[in-house]
């Protein structure tokens, strides 16, 4: 370009120019075109074009109808042997129903579990293309079947997969002798066959003598493979295992050390009794071996054969070669394997032998475990934490052996394989149980590393670490109070690693972090995964439990409540309950909002039990209590039993603070009860209805005594096995919560049961607390032989250890039914072993006795009738209450001639009754008729009076109907009314 | 006693056997069936990665689609377990060159099934480290050690410096270092940070000829400090920032005594690809990206999000594939969005607003705002529970601790130079901010 430019510039172009110009140039522009093109194609072609079958077709590009993986090309390449050596009758090296495909060219039907491979072959030998056709069809339909078929049943049993053992036999029968080059390939195809087959559970045991036969040959992974296969099938066939013996103890002195080990080890892997003859002999001169490799195998080999002929082993005397190869060998391995089977050996001999307890106790020792230590850093990562795990029972003579270890060991802390850290972790804490202050120095020394493990590396190795620390912060939660930033969740983990840490946000919070760690569990209870949001607001019921300052709490798990899901206010109504047995104070805020929540959304036992609970507890604050547990009652059968024990003694509660409400209710629970298919529930209103009968205020004092709020709720574990897991660290023990022999020991466990334990462990607070909660225990009401006082004694201690001598209701409990007369009806009663037909029909009797028709006049003077000045009732419960109860007194008296001529306008009389607390709901009417609604409520009591009050002052006449919620004190309280009427007007 | 493996079984997600190695007789037959019926076809799966069925105790990991269960018949050390089953899947992984599924098992099923023999006798786990390994168990399974060249080979079989062969040589001696650190962050919704944490790891890569012997110089603060000491000369102190690492773990290479005395990383490192350290670290954090999510409920059926990342690393840095996934209500029915950069698209299937931005240069602060339309349902009642707003980026060149490499020294008898290269970056672990 430049020299164009240059020429332009100077003078008129050349004709080298115009050449260049007008013929060059253009024929350079159009092949660099065409080239392109070109390009362009090839690209296409070698890219897309070539896939396509119709292209393919065009061209006769089609050759293979799939790709085969490349080392079935082996076996088809077999195939291609076996049929040219064989070639007077082709086929004949296949599967007879694949030959018949052939001859027949009837494809569509091909045996699923047939190979590729055969297929592949099949597909070459057919020549006519729409032969072709049709096998590709079959084989994709084949393919396209469900994969039930092929591989997710495989039983022995399977017709296929026996038509494969027989194929297979043949031609390992072929091989066997075989010295052609290449024979070891075809082999090894073959074995990779059997040995797949006896994955998936194919029982090809059957062709143990050809598997044996086959396995003369220097080539180590066929070597291996056979190994494997005699492994796993000499127990079942110990007569042809002894055909292995031969080979294996040849292999076992061979030069190579490889297959020296390797022998060794298959031969001591065939676990068949009568052939350990064989096995000590190689064990003997393994265990002397100069490699190594053969050592730490023959070690092995010499606890396997312990396993299979305890005393073969030690009367060859195996554990002192053992021990003296485990304090002198140089190889780190070798002594990590020595120290392994001798823990073995002599853990389960030292029962029977002296000799092997000490040797056990030896272990143990100070020169052991010093040699040990010295060596460790030589150790793999399994062997230390073999050793830490033997350094961790030795007790140190003194203080200053203690901290040797601990210094020597501190690095290993810094180990990046986790199980070494727990394992020098469990060394220091051992070591230091009796130091008390260096323990807790301890703690915080392991806090980071145990952190760091948590944090990193999958979810199910976190979760075995956070065990750990679990353990560690329940034993010593101040200790981790600052750290609780550690413990909150993420949104993607696995549910198990977040209730532990759940559980480990409970335990160390404090007066400084409660309200950073409430309001973070408040966030989980909005979780989707409804089980942990059950467990945060457990666990802020938990804290709530354990502070001081539980206002703000309370005020969180109300607001749970009004969250409207169901299982977020199941587990906020037991949580209340539990808070309040704790904290009675709280009842007005928490009764309020309870109130609210109708039972119909409440569907879980455990809640509705729990708000049960609260109705027969709190009878007196909610007003509708008896009403809701009457609608309880009546649909009896829709609850679980344990709802059903609930609901009796809330009723039999209820029905102490408010008699005539409840009476109904208590009708219909106890004859449901008595009537109940549980056991339990039977009982326990069989009980409740004999105490009645028996005396009804000593009922109430068992059922209804003066509640002491629960200081503390029990724990689940006692210390004992608390400290035994402690034992137990790192170890399956603490992740499981309990010692090792609640589920290794075999009395511990049931055959094949599966293992609920857990759960059971977990929840076990919960449930601990409902029982407690009801003063009655199920299981003592059901000894029907115990007399009924005998029982109140047993249940005046199960329930509260307080003494009844001052019971705060005695004032307001006056004799309700006769006394004599139930006291005659029990003794009756339990002289018969089968309360059934009488029960109900004595039931009857009891309820007539309670409805107060005829009220037997108090046995003492009663204390007289004191009013609450203030009473509150608003018109709707009035008007409920008002339909709900029977008329108790009717009644005309006199007004007095004053007392109309001063009822002017109803506000008169209003105002003269308030001033004897006796407040108007509604008045009305005009002179000379008014009507009133009056309503009066106990000092003490919640119990109510209802009183309709007609007044016609031209006759000055009263009318005067009277509904008490508590019967039994209505006459005094018209006597009370009356008097306060005929004052109206004197004043 | 560690993990006296009873027995191991992979299997894929259907409850298929593919690999089943009994080590011991004290378990039955038929402890795969118990796994499935107890633990894989019912819902327990998930729900606890111990179980215990009968006498046995099950420890069962899932690895891409398969199930490694290995079984226990005694106390066993669960730790040591898995971290047994973890380190044999990266051996495994490293024989079939990188991944490991249910197709990888089935291809090479014998190989595992040697390999197996290998690492665990008897229930005892043996040598895992891979370099052994491959020395004499390789995929071809014709080389023997002991026969042919390598003399000392059994040495190393079950040796004591297991990392390292003698006689490497390279033409180029390199070392590469990458300092990898994942942000953990749990922000609340009125944007105070509830938790934040760094782990970090340094991995290393070595093509270094003999036994050469490194050391490496980070700006730490104990390191620092005792640096300052050892030489008494505190006047030339690091200038800079110094970072407190909570807690530090080594690879078995590392010299851990002389790491407690002198505070300095020296190591003779293993051949090839390697994790040197990981460390962790909670103070002084210093977050790549700061997101401000307001979600508005415009009545019931239609909300308004509005999020702005924000990026406070340097300007001339910038962060890569930046996904923002925004959770909507599972009643989604319509969404519109405007964003100021990066692409935006609505994810059914996990209910998610997905933002990308594939570069995402410092000191900006793209924002979306979306509309989105809800189907009314009759069950409104609930509300609707908000999951976290989830980050992934990757921030080259940038650590969120600061931590730094100041040096890293390497001495070899022949005195060869290296060439060092040093990487740095950053990547979101679970970055989660509540809204």
């Amino acid at each position: 370009m430049d020299s164009a430019a240059t020429s332009f510039s100077s003078s008129t172009p050349s004709p080298v120019d115009y050449i260049v110009l007008l013929i060059l140039r253009p024929i350079a522009a159009i092949s660099f075109v065409f080239v392109f093109i070109a390009l362009g194609w090839l690209l296409a072609w070698k890219l897309v074009l070539v896939h396509v079958p119709l292209v393919q077709e065009i061209f006769g590009l089609r050759k293979k109808p799939a790709k085969f993986k490349p080392q079935t090309r082996r076996i088809s390449r077999y195939y291609n042997s076996i049929n040219t050596r064989n070639s007077s009758a082709p086929g004949s090296g296949y599967p007879p129903v694949l030959v018949q495909c052939c001859h027949s060219s009837s494809i569509a039907i091909i045996k699923p579990n047939y190979s590729r491979v055969a297929i592949s072959h099949l597909w070459s030998s057919l020549e006519p293309p729409s032969n072709r056709i049709r096998l590709l069809c079959s084989t994709f339909s084949q393919a396209m079947a469900p994969p039930a078929q092929s591989s997710r049943n495989p039983s022995p049993s399977q017709p296929s997969g026996k038509g494969e053992v027989s194929d297979l036999r043949s031609q390992l029968r072929q091989l066997a002798g075989s010295r052609a080059p290449g024979v070891d390939d075809a082999k090894r195809e073959l074995f990779k066959k059997v040995i797949s087959y006896m994955t998936i559970g194919i029982d090809v045991s059957s062709l143990f003598g050809e598997m044996v036969m086959c396995s003369v040959t220097p080539d180590i992974v066929l070597k291996k493979m056979c190994y494997l296969y005699v492994g796993n099938y000499a127990k079942v066939n110990p007569d042809l295992a002894l055909l292995t013996i031969n080979f294996l103890q040849r292999d076992c002195k061979d030069q190579d050390p490889m297959i020296r080990g390797l022998a060794l080890r298959s031969l001591s892997s065939l676990r068949v009794a009568n052939l350990v003859e064989y096995l000590v002999g190689p064990l003997g001169s393994g265990l002397k071996d100069n490699n190594a490799y053969v050592r730490t195998v023959a070690v092995m080999g010499a606890l396997k054969l312990y396993h299979i002929s305890a005393s073969t082993c030690l009367d060859a005397d195996f554990p002192a070669v053992l021990k003296h190869l485990m304090l002198n060998d140089s190889e780190s391995q070798v002594v990590a394997n020595c120290l392994s089977a001798l823990q073995e050996i002599w853990n389960s001999e030292s029962s029977t032998s002296e000799e092997a307890a000490r040797e056990k106790e030896g272990l143990i020792s100070k020169p052991f475990i010093y040699y040990l230590l010295n060596r460790l850093r030589e150790f793999n990562e399994w062997g230390q934490c073999l050793v830490l795990e033997l350094v961790a029972k030795y007790v140190p003579s003194d203080t200053n052996e203690n901290f040797d270890i601990m210094n020597l060991l501190e690095d290993r802390l810094q180990h990046a394989n986790g199980a070494v850290v727990l394992a020098t972790i469990k060394v220091f804490l051992q070591l230091t149980l009796s130091m008390a202050d260096v323990h807790q120095e301890v703690y915080e020394r392991i806090k980071a590393p145990l952190l760091t493990l948590v944090s990193s590396g999958s979810p199910e190795q976190s979760y075995a670490v956070l065990s750990h620390l679990h353990l560690l912060v329940m034993r010593a939660p101040y200790l981790f109070t600052s750290d609780y930033k550690h413990f909150y969740c993420q949104y993607n983990e696995p549910s198990y690693v977040k209730k532990l840490k759940l559980e480990m946000l409970t335990a160390v919070a404090n007066e400084s972090n409660t309200y950073e760690i409430v309001t973070e569990l408040c966030e989980y209870a909005a979780n989707v995964y409804v089980a942990i949001a059950r467990e945060s607001i457990r666990a802020v019921g938990k804290i709530a439990l354990q502070q001081y300052d539980v206002n703000a709490i309370v005020d969180r798990l109300l607001q749970f409540l009004e969250m409207e899901k169901d299982y977020v206010t199941a587990e906020a109504l037991v949580l209340v309950k539990d808070l309040l047995r704790k904290y009675p104070q709280w009842s007005h805020d928490c009764i309020a909002v309870v109130g609210n929540i109708s039972s119909k959304n409440v569907q879980e036992p455990k809640a509705k039990a729990a708000l049960i609970w609260m109705l027969g507890e709190y009878a007196q604050d909610m007003d509708d209590a008896p009403y809701i547990l009457e609608s309880l009652a009546e649909n009896w059968e829709d609850d679980a039993p344990e709802v059903r024990l609930h609901l009796l003694t809330a009723i039999m509660k209820c029905f102490f603070r408010r008699p005539p409400e409840t009476q109904k209710a208590l009708g219909i629970a106890l004859a449901a009860g008595l009537s109940d298919f549980h056991q339990d529930v039977h009982d326990r209103a069989l009980f409740y209805y004999r105490l009645l009968q028996y005396d009804v205020s000593s009922a109430e004092r068992v059922v209804n005594p003066p509640k002491q709020a629960v200081s503390v709720f029990a724990d689940t574990q006692s210390n004992e096995i608390k400290d035994r897991i402690f034992d137990e660290f790192n170890s399956l023990s603490i992740v499981y919560q309990k010692p090792s022999y609640m589920f290794t020991d075999k009395d511990h466990r049931g055959p094949f049961e599966f293992s609920d334990e857990i759960d059971n462990l977990t929840v076990g607070v919960e449930s601990e607390h409902v029982v407690a909660a009801t003063s009655v225990d199920a299981n003592e009401t059901s000894d029907l032989l115990l007399s009924t006082s005998e029982k109140e004694e047993t249940r005046a201690m199960v329930a509260n250890g307080s003494d009844y001598t001052a019971p705060f209701y005695d004032s307001s409990t006056p004799a309700l039914p006769s006394q004599g007369q139930s006291e005659l009806a029990i003794t009756g009663l339990l002289g018969t072993a089968d309360p059934g037909p009488q029960a109900s029909t004595a039931i009857d009797d009891l309820l007539m006795g309670l409805d107060l028709t005829a009220p037997p006049a108090p046995a003492s003077a009663p204390p007289p009738l004191k009013l609450n000045a203030r009473a509150a009732l608003d018109a709707g419960s009035f008007q409920r209450t008002w339909r709900e109860l029977p008329v108790a007194i009717s009644q005309e008296c006199e007004l007095g001639s004053q007392g109309a001529a001063a009822l002017t306008s109803p506000q008169a009389l209003l105002h003269h009754m308030q001033g004897n607390s006796i407040q108007c709901i509604a008045s009305g009417g005009q002179s000379p008729n008014f009507k009133f609604f009056f309503f009066a409520q106990k000092a003490y009591e919640p119990s109510v009076f209802l009183v309709e009050c007609k007044i016609n002052t031209s006759t000055t006449k009263a009318q005067l109907n009277i509904k008490a919620e508590d019967q039994s004190t209505s006459h005094e309280f018209l006597a009370l009314f009356q008097s306060a009427l005929s004052r109206f007007g004197l004043s | 006693m560690p993990v006296a493996a009873s027995a191991i079984y992979f299997l894929n997600l259907r409850g298929d056997v593919l690999i089943n190695r009994l080590y011991r007789d004290d378990v039955g037959g038929n402890m795969v069936d118990a796994f499935r019926m107890h633990i894989m076809q019912t819902k327990e799966l998930g729900t606890c990665p111990v179980r215990q069925i009968g006498g046995c105790s099950f420890f069962y990991m899932r690895i891409s689609n398969v199930y490694i269960v290995i079984v226990v018949s005694s106390n066993a050390n669960v730790a040591c377990a898995f971290k047994f089953v973890v380190e044999a899947v990266a051996l495994f992984k490293s024989y079939f060159g990188g991944a490991f599924d249910e197709d990888a098992i089935r291809n090479n099923f014998v190989l595992i099934y040697e390999l197996l023999d290998e690492i665990m006798d008897f229930g005892y786990p043996q040598n895992l480290s891979p370099e052994i390994l491959k020395l004499y168990i390789t995929q071809e399974g014709v080389r023997s050690p002991f026969s042919s060249k390598v003399p000392n080979a059994t040495l190393q079989v079950t040796g004591a410096v297991g990392w390292r062969r003698e006689g490497l040589a390279y033409k180029k001696n390199e070392v590469f270092l990458d300092i990898v650190e994942s942000v953990n962050l749990l922000m609340s919704s009125k944007g105070s940070v509830l938790r934040c944490d760094v782990t970090g790891k340094i991995l290393m890569k070595c093509f270094l000829s003999g036994m050469p012997d490194l050391k490496l110089g980070l700006n730490d603060k104990i390191g620092l400090e005792k640096e300052s000491q050892l030489k008494n000369r505190p006047t030339k102190r690091y200038h800079g920032k110094t970072i407190e690492l909570d807690d530090v773990t080594f690879h078995q290479c590392v010299n851990l005594t002389r790491f407690n005395s002198e505070k300095t990383v020296s190591f003779v490192p293993p051949d090839g690809e390697f994790e040197l350290m990981k460390y962790r670290i909670t103070e002084g954090v210093n977050l790549p990206f700061r997101v401000l999510p307001t979600i508005k409920e415009l009545g019931r059926t239609r909300m308004e999000v509005n999020v702005k990342v924000k990026s406070v690393f340097g300007a001339k840095m910038f962060a890569l594939g930046v996904v923002i996934k925004i959770p909507v209500p599972k009643q989604t029915a319509k969404t519109s969005f405007q964003v100021t950069s990066g692409r935006a698209k609505y994810n059914a299937s996990i209910d998610c607003l997905v933002w990308k931005i594939r570069k995402f240069p410092g000191q900006t602060e793209p924002t979306l705002s979306a509309e989105i339309e809800l189907i009314s349902t009759i069950a409104e009642k609930k509300s609707w529970t908000r999951p976290p707003i989830q980050m992934e980026f990757q921030v080259p060149m940038f650590t969120a601790s600061g931590l730094r490499v100041r040096f890293l020294k390497v001495w070899e008898k022949s005195g060869y130079n290296t060439v060092e290269w040093v990487r740095y970056i950053t990547k979101a672990g679970s970055y989660e901010v509540r809204c």
